[in-house]
C-alpha cells in the first residue's frame, strides 16, 4: 500500500482522536488516591444513579417535545406554521447553563415571577407559591428545552420526506389519524428519531454547566470535581471510563440508527409530495398554542429573563469587556475553523480519490470524538500532556512542553479540534457527496489534472458548506464550556467562561449580560443558517 | 507493426480486485470507425469503456491508441493526457456550472490544438438543447441531461470518442432522429467512437462492427450482420434472443432433417459430418408462410411488430418455432388456429451447434 499525505494526516487525526480514549482506559488500571476508596462505596453510585435518571427523564421529555412540534408543522397548516418551522431550532442558542440560570432567576425567592406577581397584584408572600424549579427537575427542564432540537429537526426530516402514498396508503387500509400516525408514520421515522435521541443523550451524559450550577452529582461533574477540587486526574480518568462505556453505547446506537435513518426515502419514482391538511377552529389554535409555547418556554423565556436583567443592572453591560469576549471568541473561531476546514478537506478528498477501505476506516475513527464529552477531552489531554513530558520529554532531556499545550491557546485548539472535527468533517462529506464521482472523472477526461479539478470543480461547489461549517463552529465554540474552563489560558475569557464564573460566584445578574450576547450571537447564526440547518438533516 | 486505430490486446478488465471481462482482444482499424459493445447489464461493457479512459487499470495485456501504449501492466498514462472523451450513461455534468457553461468547458480543451470542425451552435442545434442552455442540471430531465452531457463530450473533439447507453434516457420519438443525425455526425467528424448498449437494433445500426459480452468474455467480434445471420455460440443466440434452436440431423453436405419440419436444405456456415445429431437456429425469417401449405403448426402467440407479425408456433413433438409475416399480409391468424408453413424449407445460411 502506498503511503501518501491522505494516510498521514487521517493518522495524525485518528491518533489525536484516541489519545483521550486510551488515556481513559490507560488510566483506569493505575493507583488513585484513598479518595477513590471512600468515593467508589459512596457517591459512585451516585453519580451513576443520578446520570441515569437524568438521561432518561431528558429522553422522555424530548421525544415527546420533539416528535410533537415536528409532527404539528410537517404535515398540518395553522397559523404561524411557517414561523415555527425554523423558529423551533431557535433553542440551539440557549446552552443548558444558560437556560439554568433563567430557571433559577425567574422562580426563585424574590426573583422575576416574585416581581411581576407584585407589581400586577400588590405586596404579599409569593414565595411560597411559586414553584421552585432547582436541583434534579431544574437539570432536566433546562437540558430538555436545550437540546429537543435534536429530535425536532431529524423528526422534522423524516417527517417531511414521508411519501403522501404511505399515509393515503393508511387511509386505504381504513386507518384513523392515530392509527395511521401511530402505525405508520411514527415507525418509519423511527431510525431518525432514535438518531435524534442518542445526540439528546451523549449531549445530557456530557452536559457539565447546567449540573454543576444545580449541584447535581453526575459522572461529569464528578469527573471536573475530582481534578478541580481532589487534584486526583487518575481518579477523573476512573469516572471517564464509567461515562465512555455508556456513551460508546449511545455512539454505536446512533450509528446503526443513521444507517438505517433513510430507509423510508424513495427519491425516484412512487413518491408523492404530502399534502399538508389545513387545521381550522379550536384545532388550529390548540397546534399554535403548542408551538408556541415551546417556543415560548425554550426560547423567548431565557432570552427575556436575560434580557430584563440587563435593563435592570446596566452597570453588569458597561462591566463586561464585550470588544474583549468578542475578540476571543473570534479568535478561537477562526484558528479551529481553519485547521479542522483544512484536515477535513484533505481526509475527504483524499477518501474519495483514493477510495481506500484503511483511509475510510481511520475517516470514521477520526470523527469519533464528537460523542467524547468535552470534560473528559480536556483531562485526558491534560493526563496524557503531563505523562508525555514526564516521560518522553525529561527523558529526551528537553524544556517542559506542559506550559505549550496546557492553559494555552494551542492546547484548547488542538481539543477543539478533537471534539468538532466530525462536524467539519461530515459537513464537507455531505457536500462531496452530491458530488457525483463521475463529475471528477468528467473533469479528467476534459484534460483537468487533480488540483485542477479539486479548485476549479470542488471547491466552488463547497462553498456553501464551507460557510455552513465556519457558522456551525462559532456556534459550538460560542456555547462550549467545559473544555474552554479547563484548558484556556489565564485571563482568556469567552462569553460562556464569564457567565458561568460569575453564576458560580452566586452573581446570576452578571451571569445575564454574556448570557444575554451569547444568546443573541447564537440566534443569529442560527438564523442564518436555518435553511441549511432543516435542509441539510435530510441529505 | 499493424497500423490500427486502436489496439486491445489481451486485457482483463478489473474493477478494484474483481475482473469483469477478461483477455479481451479486438481493434479498431480506420481512424472514424464506430464499433458498439453489447452485453447484458452489469457485465463490464461500462467497465471496458473506463479502463479505456485511463479510470480504471488494467494488470494484463495492453491498450495502444494510435501507436502509442496508453494501458499495460508498466505503463499507465493519466486520464487527462488521452484526449479520450467518456460520455457517462449517469449525469456528469458539474452541478454548479449550467448547461452552456457545462458544454463550453468541453470546448476549451482542443481549441489551442485543433480548429473546431463542429461549432458549439451546431451541438445545439443537433442535439435540441437550444431551450435548456441557461439551466443547471438539477433542472434538466434525465434525458436532456444526457445530451447535453454527449454535447461537451463530441465538441471536445477526442482522438478517441466513449459513449454508455448515450440515448437510454432519450425519449423512444426522439431516440431514431438522434441516432441517424449522431452516425452522421460522427462519420462527418471522422471521430472514432465505441458505443456501449444494450440494444442490438441500435448497436447494428450505429456500429460497422459490434462486440457481445457474455460470461466475461468477448464471445463474438463482427459486423452486425454476422453477429445477427452467424452467431458464433448458443449463449450469442440466447442472448439476441432472436430465434430458437430445434434438433435436427445432418443428413448431406447441404441439408438436415427435423422431426416436425422435414427436410431443411441450405448452406452450412461450419460444415458437421453427415449423422451428426445438432442443434439448428431457426430465426423468424427463415420461415415463409404459406395458407395452402400441408405443413401446418398450432400458433400458441402472436406478437404485432408494427411493419410484421411473428407467430410462435408449437410443433407436434413441443418445439416453439417463430415465424414472421409482413403485417400487410392478406389475413391475419388468430390464437389456436393452425399455420401453415411453406414447403420446400431452404435456409441461405444454416447455423448450427
Amino acid at each position: 500500500m502506498k503511503i501518501n499525505i491522505w494516510h498521514l494526516s487521517s493518522l495524525l487525526i485518528s491518533f489525536l482522536v484516541l489519545i483521550p480514549i486510551i488515556t481513559v482506559f490507560t488510566s483506569f488500571f493505575e493507583n488513585t488516591s484513598n479518595y477513590y476508596e471512600v468515593l467508589k462505596n459512596t457517591f459512585l453510585m451516585e453519580y451513576i444513579f443520578n446520570s441515569i435518571v437524568l438521561l432518561i427523564s431528558v429522553l422522555i421529555l424530548t421525544f415527546l417535545i420533539g416528535t410533537g412540534t415536528a409532527y404539528l408543522v410537517s404535515f398540518y397548516k395553522f397559523p404561524g406554521c411557517n414561523f415555527f418551522k425554523w423558529a423551533l431550532i431557535l433553542s440551539f442558542a440557549v446552552p443548558p447553563y444558560i437556560y439554568a440560570y433563567s430557571l433559577t432567576a425567574f422562580f426563585e425567592n424574590y426573583g422575576t415571577a416574585f416581581t411581576i406577581l407584585k407589581n400586577l397584584l400588590g405586596d404579599a408572600n409569593y414565595n411560597k407559591n411559586i414553584p421552585k424549579f432547582d436541583g434534579m427537575i431544574g437539570a432536566i427542564l433546562s437540558v430538555s428545552f436545550s437540546l429537543y432540537a435534536y429530535v425536532y429537526i431529524l423528526a422534522r426530516a423524516s417527517f417531511l420526506y414521508q411519501s403522501q402514498n404511505l399515509i393515503d396508503l393508511g387511509k386505504n387500509l381504513g386507518f384513523s389519524k392515530f392509527s395511521t400516525f401511530y402505525k405508520i408514520i411514527l415507525p418509519a421515522a423511527r431510525p431518525a428519531i432514535i438518531a435524534g435521541l442518542s445526540l439528546v443523550a451523549m449531549e445530557t451524559l456530557a452536559e457539565f454547566g447546567a449540573v454543576d450550577f444545580f449541584s447535581i452529582n453526575t459522572l461529569t461533574t464528578g469527573i471536573y470535581n475530582s481534578w478541580i477540587h481532589f487534584d486526583d486526574l487518575a481518579f477523573a480518568n476512573r469516572i471517564s471510563f464509567f461515562l465512555l462505556l455508556f456513551i460508546f453505547s449511545l455512539f454505536i446506537l446512533e450509528n446503526l440508527s443513521r444507517r438505517k435513518a433513510k430507509y423510508h426515502l424513495n427519491s425516484r419514482g412512487g413518491f408523492k409530495n404530502k399534502v399538508q391538511n389545513k387545521l381550522f377552529g379550536r384545532k388550529a389554535f390548540l397546534a399554535s398554542m403548542f408551538c408556541f409555547l415551546i417556543f415560548f418556554i425554550s426560547f423567548l423565556f431565557p432570552l427575556g429573563q436575560m434580557l430584563y436583567w440587563t435593563i435592570k443592572f446596566p452597570q453588569n453591560l458597561f462591566d463586561l469587556k464585550i470588544i474583549e469576549l468578542m475578540l476571543n471568541t473570534s479568535y478561537l473561531v477562526i484558528l479551529s475553523s481553519l485547521i479542522l476546514i483544512i484536515f477535513s478537506l484533505i481526509s475527504n478528498y483524499g477518501n474519495r480519490v483514493s477510495r481506500n477501505k484503511i483511509l475510510n476506516f481511520l475517516s470514521t475513527l477520526s470523527i469519533s470524538g464528537y460523542a467524547i464529552p468535552g470534560v473528559i477531552l480536556a483531562i485526558a489531554f491534560i493526563t496524557f500532556i503531563a505523562w508525555f513530558d514526564n516521560n518522553i520529554i525529561k527523558f529526551l532531556e528537553f524544556n517542559s512542553i506542559k506550559k505549550v499545550f496546557i492553559g494555552s491557546i494551542l492546547g484548547l485548539v488542538i481539543v477543539y479540534f478533537v471534539r468538532f472535527y466530525s462536524l467539519a468533517f461530515n459537513g464537507i462529506k455531505s457536500g462531496y457527496e452530491k458530488i457525483n464521482i463521475s463529475v471528477d472523472e468528467s473533469a479528467y477526461l476534459l484534460g483537468y489534472s487533480k488540483r485542477k479539478t479539486f479548485m476549479n470543480i470542488h471547491v466552488p461547489f463547497l462553498r456553501n458548506s464551507l460557510v455552513f461549517i465556519i457558522i456551525l463552529i462559532s456556534l459550538e465554540i460560542l456555547r462550549e464550556l467545559p473544555i474552554t474552563l479547563i484548558l484556556r489560558p489565564f485571563n482568556f475569557e469567552t462569553f460562556a467562561t464569564t457567565a458561568y464564573i460569575s453564576a458560580s460566584e452566586d452573581l446570576l445578574e452578571a451571569a445575564a449580560v454574556p448570557s444575554l450576547f451569547l444568546i443573541l450571537i447564537a440566534s443569529f447564526l442560527i438564523i442564518v443558517t436555518s435553511k441549511y440547518i432543516l435542509k441539510e438533516s435530510y441529505e | 507493426m499493424n497500423n490500427n486505430f486502436l489496439e486491445i490486446k489481451n486485457v482483463d478488465f478489473k474493477i478494484g480486485n474483481k475482473t469483469k471481462v477478461k483477455n479481451v482482444t479486438f481493434s479498431i482499424e480506420n481512424e472514424g470507425d464506430i464499433i458498439c459493445l453489447l452485453g447484458p447489464s452489469g457485465i463490464g461493457k461500462t467497465t471496458i469503456l473506463r479502463t479505456i479512459a485511463g479510470l480504471e487499470n488494467i494488470d494484463k495485456g495492453s491498450i495502444i491508441l494510435k501507436g502509442k501504449t496508453l494501458s499495460s501492466e508498466k505503463i499507465r498514462i493519466e486520464p487527462e493526457n488521452r484526449n479520450i472523451s467518456l460520455s457517462f450513461q449517469e449525469n456528469s455534468l458539474f452541478p454548479h456550472y449550467s448547461i452552456k457553461k457545462n458544454i463550453l468547458l468541453g470546448a476549451d480543451r482542443n481549441k489551442a490544438i485543433k480548429k473546431q470542425k463542429i461549432t458549439f451552435d451546431d451541438l445545439v442545434d443537433f442535439l435540441n438543447i437550444s431551450e435548456i442552455l441557461n439551466k443547471y442540471p438539477h433542472e434538466v430531465s434525465a434525458g436532456e441531461a444526457q445530451r447535453a452531457s454527449l454535447a461537451r463530450s463530441l465538441i471536445t473533439q477526442p482522438d478517441l470518442l466513449l459513449l454508455d447507453e448515450p440515448l437510454s434516457n432519450v425519449d423512444q420519438s426522439f431516440k431514431e432522429e438522434i441516432q441517424e443525425k449522431l452516425k452522421k455526425l460522427l462519420k462527418d467528424l471522422k471521430i472514432t467512437t465505441i458505443i456501449v448498449t444494450h440494444d442490438s437494433y441500435e448497436a447494428f445500426y450505429l456500429g460497422s462492427k459490434c462486440g457481445i459480452i457474455l460470461d466475461q468474455e468477448l464471445k463474438q467480434f463482427d459486423d452486425p450482420y454476422n453477429v445477427y445471420h452467424l452467431p458464433n455460440s448458443i449463449e450469442v443466440v440466447n442472448f439476441l434472443n432472436r430465434g430458437t434452436l430445434i434438433p435436427a440431423e445432418v443428413t448431406s453436405p447441404k441439408s438436415l432433417e427435423n422431426k416436425d419440419l422435414g427436410t431443411i436444405t441450405g448452406n452450412f456456415v461450419k460444415s458437421f459430418p453427415i449423422g451428426s445429431k445438432v442443434k439448428l437456429l431457426v430465426q423468424p425469417e427463415d420461415l415463409h408462410h404459406d395458407d395452402k401449405s400441408n405443413l401446418k403448426f398450432h400458433i400458441i402467440d402472436r406478437k404485432f411488430r408494427g411493419t410484421n407479425f411473428i407467430y410462435t408456433l408449437k410443433t407436434p413433438s413441443d418445439t416453439i418455432i417463430p415465424v414472421l409475416v409482413h403485417s400487410h399480409h392478406i389475413h391475419q391468424h388468430e390464437v389456436d388456429e393452425k399455420f401453415g408453413i411453406k414447403r420446400p424449407i431452404h435456409i441461405d445460411h444454416i447455423v448450427c451447434f
